[in-house]
């Protein structure tokens, strides 16, 4: 599982931002960058199959755990060569290592249930339809998306 | 006390971070990552367990020998130039990554590597959005 984007959703209100942090004392794992004025986009951990932090890991505290990356904070000495590691720079370390844990015990992670754009889910198959409805709208309608 | 081979220390802060009574110190400028092990007599090696480079052993202590210090100049980002990690530490990283990744992020620093990522996931959405401009967010 991890948590999906639908770009063309976000409004960059960075409410997943601050709920992020409010879930995790004050030290949020969501990052909201604006491309000019046309865009803003979430940036946050891919929980990726072959993750880059979990292979620079020496102690073992960033493994994967099926499909998610997780985080053992007891194992962890605060080296940052996760944070070095990771291609999307969504891993930091402040005398620990601080990322997205898919808010564990948590039905949905509060970046999803809280964004008011519905721009962020953890369901792939709803993404993917949305951009098949888009694509099939702009052939209707002739290139308009 | 500490014993240190400044050869294979990579300046990761681990030992100063896992010390219970502080005897590792450090100090980082924009440029420099400095650290210092003073002396200790206690009988723990948290600080030798929990070094990722093992550069670092227990021997009796001896007040004659100087305390050790490292200092490691920060490697500028390629994008931004701020300062951001230690060499041996991106050598270590790159080293710990398989060559097809092609890592070449790994001398960005992270907020650049964000930056990146935005522009890639957006790029074409927002090609197509100044393409409309300056009518796009507008009435349908």
């Amino acid at each position: 599982m991890a948590v999906y984007v639908d770009i063309r959703r976000c409004i960059g209100c960075r409410s997943c931002e601050v709920a992020c942090e409010r879930v995790h004392g004050g030290r949020g794992h969501v990052h909201v960058h604006f491309v000019g004025d046309s865009a803003s986009v979430p940036i946050l951990c891919h929980h990726c199959e072959e993750a880059s932090c979990a292979a620079a890991c020496f102690s073992g505290a960033l493994h994967k755990e099926g499909s998610r990356t997780a985080f053992e904070v007891e194992k962890c000495t605060g080296c940052g060569l996760c944070s070095l590691a990771c291609p999307f720079g969504v891993v930091w370390t402040e005398k620990i290592a601080h990322k997205c844990d898919l808010c564990e015990g948590r039905a949905e992670p509060t970046c999803v249930t809280t964004c008011p754009a519905n721009a962020l889910t953890t369901d792939f198959d709803l993404l993917s339809h949305r951009a098949r409805s888009r694509a099939a709208r702009a052939v209707a309608t002739g290139g308009r998306r | 006390m500490i014993r240190i081979d400044l050869r294979l220390c990579i300046g990761c802060l681990s030992c100063s971070n896992v010390c219970p009574s502080q005897n590792i110190l450090r100090t980082e400028t924009a440029e420099e990552r400095r650290i210092l092990w003073k002396r200790c007599r206690e009988e723990c090696d948290l600080c030798v367990e929990h070094c990722p480079a093992r550069a670092l052993s227990l021997v009796p202590f001896d007040e004659a020998v100087p305390e050790p210090e490292a200092s490691f100049d920060l490697v500028a980002c390629r994008i931004c130039g701020r300062r951001y990690a230690t060499e041996p530490m991106l050598r270590r990283v790159e080293a710990s990554l398989p060559p097809s990744q092609n890592p070449e992020w790994v001398r960005a620093c992270p907020t650049c590597r964000r930056i990146t990522e935005a522009e890639r996931a957006t790029g074409e959405m927002v090609a197509g959005r100044l393409k409309r401009a300056p009518g796009w967010g507008g009435a349908e």
